[in-house]
C-alpha cells in the first residue's frame, strides 16, 4: 500500500484577508487546512462529509467581487480553494468587536453547546448580507443546511431577527403556580416479584 | 414547609452565557481543537461481525507500516469496566469476543490519521462468527448463545417486577380499560461534536486526558482501574463540549486507548471519532415494547396502571440496570395512581449498546402511558385535559411507589398550554386532517444516590476570593451547553454582590476542581447550585463581618450587591470588602460547599432508584396536520409549559425546553436506529440517520412555570430532560384528533399513518355496510 | 475525521485542456462542486489518482443564455445550482427547473454544486454510499468491490438510483446535452444520455466532459412542475422526484412528458402517453397520468424510504403535480 498521502503540495489560501502559503498533504481538505495548519479551529467538523454544516465558511472570488457565499470546507479540497477569498468565524468580528450576528447569538441564548454555531452564524451573516430584513421562512430556509442539536432552532431565529434589528430578545416572564394540596394518593408497600 | 426567600437580582436574570463570547468568535476550545507537540493520531479497528469469537489478532504488519508508532490490543488492558460498578462488562478493546458490528478490537497510533487508517487494514483478526441475536425475542429464545457473559440468566441484563397495590383487582373493577401494545424505536443523541480524546503522560507518570465527556469523575475512576494507575495520577479535563444529551456519559474506548498509547509511546495521542464511530459508540434511546393497561374508574380516576416492558439493550449494560428501573419508577406522576405494576426486562442483543438519552428510560413508557390514558378517557367521553386535571397528584405527596413529590406546578402547566392552544374552542373541532393533542410528564432533578455507593457529597464547590475582587469558582460540574457555568456566576453575584463578570469559573478538571458526579439525570443545576450557594454564603458572612467591623454596623446590616458592600453609614467597593475580609482572615479567603445526599425513596429494593430531591413537571399541546392521501404529517405548533421550580436564568431554561421539544418531536417524526439482518446499522451518517433541519422543526412556544421548590437552589428544579417527554404522546394524541387513528409505534412514519388511515377507512366502510 | 486518499488535483484553464488531462490520466475524475465526489472519495468508492478540477473553467462554462430566434435556452455546466434557482431567465422560462434546483440538498451545497455535477451525479444506494468499513462488513456489492446486489436478490445489474433533481425536469422538457472530448463535441438528447446501469449510468466516455445543456425554446411555453418527495425539507436526496411538462392548446393536450426519478439507475420517462394527446387538460388527465406512473414505476430498497409507500403515494404526487402545472 502506498504512503502517497504524505506527499505534499504548496497551496495558497486567502483567509480572513491574510494570505497563507502552506505545504499540505495533497488530499488536505480545506477544513483540515484551516483547523490543523492555520490553527483556525472555529470551523468545526461534525459529520465528515457535507451533511451537517458545522464546517461552513464564506467564500467569494479572490478579486473581491460578489458576496461571501456559505460553502462546506469539509468537502472542499484545499488545493481547489486557492481561487477563493475565505472568511471563517475568526474573521467575522471587525475592528469594532463582534459582528451583530455573533453578539445576538450570545445575547439571545442561541449558543448552547456552541459547536454548530460558527457555521450557523456564517450562514446567517450571508443571509443578512443578501437580505437585510429577512422573514422567518427566509431565515429557516437560509439555515436549513446547518444542523443544530441543542436549541430546536427557536433562539437562533430570534438571534438572526435581533441581529437584523427586527426585534428585541425574548423577555416573557415566568408564571408562578399556586400551591396545591396533596391528593388522596396512597403509597403502597410493593410486592417484589423480581427485584 | 418554608420556602426560601430570595431577593430579585442576578438569580432569575436573563444573564448571557459566560462562555458565549468564546463560542461566538470561534476561540472556544473543544477537544479536537487541542494540538500538542509531537502528538500522534490513533484509529480503532472494529469488528465487521455482530457476534464473533476472536481467536487471534496479528498486528505485526500494521506495526511495521511506515508512520506507525504503536499498536494496541485488548490483552494489554483487559480489565472490564462500565459506568455502573455492578455491571462491568466492557473492554476498551475486545480480547476474545466481539459483540456487535463496530465493537472495538485493536488500535493503531501513527503520525497522522490517514496513516493510522491505512495501517488498520493490515491488522489480521481471526474471527469465528457466531449467530447474532438482534431482537429481544431472539435474545430471550436463545439463552444458550451469550451476547455478553455478564448476564447471569440467558441474555438478561436486568429484570425488575414490582407491584404496588392489587392491580388485577382494580383492572377487574374498572369502568374503562385501555390495553394496548406500544413500540418505541431506538434513536441516538447525534451531538454535532463527535467524541474526541487526547492524552499526555508527563515525566512523573502523571496521565492527563482531555475528553469530550460529561462525566470526568467516572472517567477518572475507570481509567485508573483499567490502566492500573492510582487515581491521584489520573487527571481528566473536559474542554468545551459540543453536545452530549447522555451520549457522552459512559467511559468510552477512545479514552482508554489514547491513555494507554500515550503511556506506551511517551507522546501525546489523540483519537477523534468519525461520525460513523459515534453511531457505534451510541448509548442512545432503548427500543422498548410496552404492553400497557390503563384502567379508569367511573369518575375517570386512574385505578390501575400495568406495564410489561421489554427493553432492547444492545451489547453492553451501560446504565442499563438503571434503565430497567427508570422505565417503571418514573411514571408515577403527575397523576395519582390507585395501583401500579411494572415488569421490566432489559436484554442484551448484538447491537451497539443503548444507554441514557435525554429522558433516560422514561420517555418510552411515558409515550405509551399518555396515549393509553387518552384512549381510556375516550371510552368514558372525558376530555383529555380534563382527565389529566382530575388525576393530578398534588404537592407534598408520596407517589404510589413511595417517591416524595414536593412542589408540583403541573396544573399551571396544563392551564397555560390549554389557553395558549385555545384548546376548548379548537380540540375536536379543527376539521379533517387537523388536530390537537395533550400530554403531561414528570422527571427527576438528580438521583438520590451516586452510581457507586459512598458517603461523600455528590457535588462540591470551592470558592476563592482574591483581593482584586475577582471570584474564582472551582466546580467539577460539566457544562455541556446547558449553561451551569453561567449559573455559578449568577449565584456568586447573587450571594456576594460581586459583578458576575468578575467571576471566573474553573470547571470539570479533576486535578483542580472538587468532585461532581457528572451531567446526567438532570442533577447539575440542582446539586451544584446548592453546593455553590452554601460556599457563597460562608464567604458572604466573612465579607459582611469585615465590612461591618470597618463601618461600625451589624453584619446583618451590610448589603452585598452590584459590586459594592454597603452599610447604613457607608459604602465600599467589592474589592475593598475582599481586602478587609482577607486581612481579618489572615489567610486566603476561601470556602467550600457541598450537596449531601438525603435519604429518599421507598423502603424496598430499588426504591431509591428514581427517588429524587425534586421533580419537574411538563405539559404539552401539539397541533398537527395530516395529509390523508399520503400519510405525511407535520406539527404546526407545540406549546410546552414546564415547571422548573425557579428559572435561575429564563433564557437558558427556555433553551432547554425548546431543545427538548425539538428532540422529542424528532423522535416522533423520523429518528430510528435501523439494522440489517446481519446486525449492520443502516446508514451511520447524518445523511441517512436524519435529524431535523430548521425546516422540519415545529414552531415551539416554551412557557416557564415556577413552583418554588423547597429543596432546590432558590427553588429550582430540572429543565433539561423533562420537557422532552410529552412531545411524542402529544403528537400521537393530536394525530388521533386529526383523523381518528391511534399510532402506537415510533417513529410515526407516513407509511404507518397511511396504513392506519386505510384500516380506518375499511372499518368505516364496514360499519356503514352493517348499518 | 474520515480521511481522503492521496489524489493529485489538476487545474486546467480551458475545456480543451481539461479533456486532454482526462485522456492523459486514465481513471481521472472530474471535480466541480465536489459535493458528491469528495464524500465518495472519503468512502473509498473510487480508486482514482487524479482529479481534474473545473473551477478554472467558470468563465467558460457558467452562463445562462437564450439563443434567438428560436429561444433555445443554453445553460453552462458550471452554473451553480443556487444560481439556476435564482436566475430570472430560468424562473421565467423553465420554472420547473428553478423549482427543482431550489430543492436540491441545502443552501451551502447548492452554492457549491453545479448543473453538470447534478446531471452526472453518481447513482446512489443505501448499500454503497457508506464507509469502506461498512461496505466490508456487508460484504461489498456489485457497484464497488463486490459481486452481489443487496437490493435485488441475485441481481446482476446494479440498480443504484439516479438521485439528481435536475434530470427529470430536463428530460421532461426535452433538453439535450452538449459534450466535449478529445475527439470533438456531440449533442445528444438526455433520453440517450442515461443508461440503466447503476455502475455508470451515463454514456459519457472517461475523457468526455458535459459542457452545456440545451433546452428547446418551446419548453418555455409548456405547463411544467416538479415535485420532490423527501423525508426532510432540506439536505436529503429525493426519495422520489418527478417532473411533468405539458403542451396545452385551447384546453387540450398537445404534448405530454412525465419523468420519475429516484427509482433505479436511469430517470424514467413514463412511456406510452401519446394517446393522451388531444384529451382535455383537466383533473381526469392528472388522475390518468398518476395511474400510468403507478403502473410503470417500481421503487426499490436502494433508497432508505419504504418502497411500498413510495409507490403508493406516487399517483397522488403525480396528480397534484400535474394539477399544479395546469394551475387548475
Amino acid at each position: 500500500m502506498s504512503t502517497g498521502h504524505r506527499r505534499k503540495t504548496l497551496v495558497r489560501l486567502l483567509v480572513n484577508g491574510e494570505e497563507h502559503t502552506l505545504a499540505v498533504p495533497v488530499q488536505r481538505t480545506l477544513l483540515e487546512a484551516l483547523r490543523y495548519e492555520l490553527g483556525l479551529t472555529g470551523s468545526k467538523q461534525g459529520c465528515d462529509k457535507g451533511d451537517c454544516g458545522a464546517c461552513t465558511v464564506l467564500a467569494r472570488p479572490r478579486d473581491g467581487s460578489g458576496r461571501g457565499e456559505p460553502i462546506l470546507s469539509c468537502i472542499t479540497l484545499a488545493q481547489d480553494a486557492q481561487e477563493l477569498a475565505l472568511t471563517t468565524i475568526e474573521g467575522l468580528a471587525g475592528p469594532q468587536g463582534l459582528d451583530p450576528v455573533q453578539r445576538a447569538f450570545a445575547d439571545c441564548g442561541a449558543l448552547q453547546c456552541g459547536f454548530c454555531q460558527p457555521g450557523m452564524m456564517l450562514s446567517a451573516r450571508a443571509l443578512l448580507d443578501q437580505c437585510p430584513r429577512p422573514t422567518l421562512p427566509q431565515i429557516q430556509e437560509a439555515l436549513s443546511g446547518n444542523l443544530c442539536r441543542c436549541t430546536g432552532y427557536t433562539k437562533i431565529y430570534e438571534a438572526v431577527e435581533v441581529a437584523a434589528g427586527l426585534r428585541e430578545p425574548a423577555s416573557r416572564p415566568p408564571v408562578s403556580s399556586e400551591r396545591a394540596a396533596a391528593s388522596d394518593q396512597v403509597a403502597h408497600v410493593p410486592k417484589e416479584i423480581a427485584p | 414547609m418554608t420556602h426560601p426567600v430570595h431577593r430579585p437580582g442576578h438569580v432569575g436574570a436573563r444573564f448571557p452565557k459566560v462562555d458565549g463570547a468564546g463560542k461566538a468568535d470561534g476561540s472556544g476550545v473543544y477537544a479536537d481543537d487541542i494540538r500538542l507537540p509531537r502528538m500522534l493520531h490513533a484509529k480503532i479497528l472494529r469488528s465487521p461481525h455482530a457476534n464473533a469469537r476472536i481467536r487471534g489478532i496479528d498486528v505485526t504488519l500494521a506495526a511495521s507500516y511506515p508512520g506507525v508508532v504503536a499498536t494496541l490490543v485488548g490483552a494489554e488492558m483487559p480489565a472490564k469496566y462500565g459506568v455502573i460498578p455492578w455491571t462491568h462488562d466492557e473492554q476498551a478493546l475486545a480480547t476474545d469476543h466481539a459483540r456487535f458490528v463496530g465493537d472495538e478490537v485493536a488500535c493503531v497510533a501513527a503520525v497522522d490519521e490517514r496513516t493510522a487508517d491505512e495501517a488498520l487494514r493490515l491488522i489480521r483478526v481471526d474471527y469465528e462468527p457466531m449467530p447474532a441475536l438482534l431482537t429481544v425475542e431472539d435474545a430471550l429464545a436463545h439463552p444458550e448463545i451469550k451476547v455478553n457473559e455478564r448476564a447471569k440468566v440467558g441474555n438478561v441484563t436486568k429484570h425488575v417486577e414490582l407491584e404496588f397495590g392489587p392491580v388485577d383487582d382494580a383492572v377487574a373493577r374498572a369502568a374503562a380499560v385501555c390495553h394496548q401494545v406500544y413500540e418505541y424505536a431506538g434513536s441516538t443523541h447525534a451531538p454535532i461534536e463527535p467524541h474526541c480524546a487526547v492524552a499526555r503522560v508527563d515525566g512523573d507518570g502523571n496521565l492527563t486526558v482531555w475528553s469530550s465527556t460529561q462525566i470526568p469523575h467516572y472517567v477518572q475512576r475507570e481509567l485508573s482501574r483499567v490502566l492500573g494507575l492510582p487515581q491521584s495520577k489520573v487527571r481528566v479535563i473536559q474542554p468545551l463540549l459540543g453536545g452530549a444529551f447522555g451520549g457522552k456519559s459512559d467511559p468510552f474506548s477512545l479514552e482508554f486507548c489514547v491513555a494507554k498509547l500515550a503511556m506506551k509511546t511517551g507522546r501525546p495521542v489523540k483519537i477523534l471519532f468519525t461520525r460513523e464511530e459515534v453511531f457505534y459508540a451510541h448509548r442512545g434511546r432503548h427500543p422498548m415494547r410496552m404492553d400497557v393497561k390503563v384502567a379508569l374508574d367511573g369518575d375517570g380516576r386512574i385505578s390501575a396502571v400495568d406495564n410489561k416492558i421489554h427493553i432492547d439493550g444492545g451489547a453492553y449494560a451501560s446504565f442499563g440496570l438503571v434503565t430497567a428501573y427508570y422505565a417503571g419508577q418514573l411514571l408515577t406522576g403527575p397523576y395519582r395512581f390507585g395501583t401500579y405494576r411494572f415488569d421490566s426486562t432489559r436484554v442484551y442483543t448484538n447491537k451497539p449498546p443503548c444507554g441514557p438519552k435525554r429522558g433516560h428510560g422514561s420517555v418510552q413508557p411515558r409515550f405509551a402511558f399518555e396515549v393509553a390514558l387518552d384512549e381510556a378517557a375516550e371510552q368514558l367521553g372525558i376530555d383529555p385535559i380534563e382527565v389529566r386535571r382530575r388525576n393530578f397528584i398534588g404537592e407534598n405527596v408520596e407517589t404510589v411507589n413511595g417517591q416524595r413529590i414536593t412542589s408540583n406546578g403541573f396544573l399551571k402547566c396544563l392551564e397555560l398550554v390549554e389557553e395558549a392552544s385555545r384548546w376548548t374552542e379548537r380540540h375536536g373541532k379543527l376539521g379533517p386532517g387537523r388536530g390537537l393533542g395533550v400530554a403531561g410528564s414528570m422527571y427527576i432533578s438528580g438521583t438520590a444516590y451516586p452510581v457507586y455507593p459512598n458517603e461523600m457529597p455528590q457535588s462540591g464547590v470551592l470558592l476563592k476570593l482574591d483581593r482584586s475582587g475577582r471570584v474564582t469558582v472551582y466546580s467539577g460540574a460539566s457544562d455541556i451547553g446547558q449553561g451551569v457555568n453561567t449559573l455559578l456566576c449568577q449565584i456568586c453575584a447573587e450571594e456576594m454582590g460581586c459583578d458576575p463578570r468578575d467571576v471566573t469559573v474553573v470547571a470539570a478538571d479533576t486535578d483542580l476542581t472538587p468532585v461532581d458526579l457528572g451531567a446526567y439525570s438532570s442533577r447539575v443545576t440542582f446539586m451544584v447550585g446548592l453546593a455553590a450557594r452554601e460556599a457563597c454564603e460562608k464567604l458572604a458572612d466573612k465579607l459582611r463581618a469585615a465590612v461591618a467591623a470597618k463601618l461600625g454596623c451589624a453584619p446583618a446590616d451590610v448589603r452585598l450587591e452590584l459590586g459594592t458592600a454597603a452599610g447604613p453609614q457607608g459604602t465600599m467597593s467589592f474589592a475593598e470588602a475582599c481586602q478587609l475580609a482577607e486581612a481579618a482572615e489572615g489567610a486566603t479567603l476561601a470556602s467550600t460547599g457541598g450537596y449531601r445526599t438525603k435519604k429518599l425513596g421507598g423502603d424496598y429494593r430499588g426504591g431509591t432508584i428514581g427517588a429524587s430531591p425534586a421533580y419537574s413537571f411538563t405539559a404539552h399541546v401539539a397541533e398537527v396536520e395530516v395529509d390523508e392521501e399520503t400519510g405525511i404529517w407535520t406539527v404546526r405548533k407545540l406549546w410546552a409549559a414546564h415547571d422548573c421550580g425557579k428559572a435561575l436564568n429564563p433564557t437558558l431554561v427556555e433553551g432547554q425546553i425548546e431543545g427538548s421539544v425539538y428532540m422529542g418531536a424528532a423522535e416522533a417524526q423520523m429518528e430510528e436506529m435501523i439494522y440489517d439482518r446481519s446486525g449492520l446499522l443502516f446508514g451511520p451518517s447524518l445523511l441517512d440517520y436524519r435529524i431535523p433541519t430548521s425546516l422540519d422543526t415545529p414552531e415551539i412556544d416554551a412557557r416557564i412555570v415556577e413552583s418554588d421548590d423547597p429543596n432546590g437552589p432558590y427553588g429550582a428544579k430540572e429543565a433539561g430532560e423533562g420537557p422532552l417527554h410529552p412531545a411524542i404522546p402529544a403528537i400521537a394524541n393530536a394525530i388521533h384528533d386529526a383523523c381518528g387513528i391511534r399510532i402506537r409505534q415510533l417513529p410515526f412514519y407516513p407509511q404507518r399513518i397511511l396504513q392506519l388511515l386505510r384500516e380506518r377507512d375499511a372499518r368505516r366502510a364496514g360499519s356503514e355496510r352493517v348499518a | 475525521m474520515m480521511t481522503l486518499p492521496a489524489v493529485d488535483v489538476l487545474r486546467p484553464r480551458s475545456v480543451a485542456e481539461a479533456v486532454a488531462q482526462l485522456a492523459a490520466h486514465p481513471g481521472a475524475r472530474l471535480l466541480a462542486g465536489g459535493t458528491d465526489i469528495v464524500p465518495n472519495l472519503k468512502y473509498g468508492m473510487y480508486d482514482t489518482q487524479h482529479l481534474v478540477a473545473l473551477r478554472g473553467l467558470s468563465r467558460e462554462l457558467r452562463y445562462v443564455r437564450v439563443e434567438e430566434p428560436e429561444g433555445e435556452i443554453r445553460l453552462g455546466a458550471l452554473c451553480t445550482i443556487d444560481e439556476l434557482a435564482r436566475d430570472a431567465t430560468v424562473q421565467a422560462r423553465l420554472p420547473a427547473l428553478a423549482e427543482a434546483c431550489a430543492q436540491i440538498a441545502g443552501p451551502q451545497l447548492r452554492r457549491m454544486g453545479t448543473l453538470g455535477g447534478n446531471l452526472c451525479l453518481d447513482t446512489r444506494c443505501v448499500y454503497v454510499n457508506q464507509t469502506y468499513f461498512w461496505r466490508s462488513a456487508l460484504g461489498f456489492c456489485l457497484k464497488k468491490d463486490g459481486t452481489a446486489c443487496h437490493v435485488v436478490a441475485g441481481g446482476q445489474r446494479c440498480v443504484a438510483a439516479a438521485s439528481n433533481d435536475t434530470a427529470p425536469v430536463l428530460l421532461a422538457l426535452g433538453a439535450s446535452a452538449r459534450t466535449v472530448s478529445p475527439r470533438g463535441e456531440r449533442v445528444l438528447p438526455l433520453e440517450e444520455f442515461y443508461l440503466a446501469d447503476g455502475v455508470h449510468n451515463t454514456v459519457l466516455a472517461p475523457d468526455e466532459l458535459l459542457v452545456e445543456v440545451r433546452v428547446p425554446g418551446q419548453a418555455a411555453s409548456l405547463r411544467q412542475a416538479f415535485h420532490k418527495l423527501r423525508m426532510r425539507a432540506a439536505i436529503d436526496f429525493p426519495a422520489l422526484n418527478l417532473a411533468v411538462a405539458l403542451g396545452v392548446t385551447e384546453g387540450a393536450v398537445r404534448s405530454v412528458r412525465l419523468c420519475v426519478g429516484a427509482l433505479a439507475a436511469r430517470p424514467a420517462l413514463v412511456k406510452g402517453l401519446d394517446d393522451l394527446v388531444g384529451r382535455p387538460a383537466d383533473r381526469r388527465l392528472a388522475d390518468e397520468l398518476g395511474r400510468r406512473a403507478h403502473k410503470q414505476c417500481r421503487p426499490l430498497t436502494n433508497i432508505g424510504v419504504d418502497p411500498g409507500w413510495r409507490r403508493e403515494v406516487l399517483p397522488v404526487l403525480v396528480r397534484r403535480t400535474v394539477l399544479r402545472a395546469l394551475a387548475v
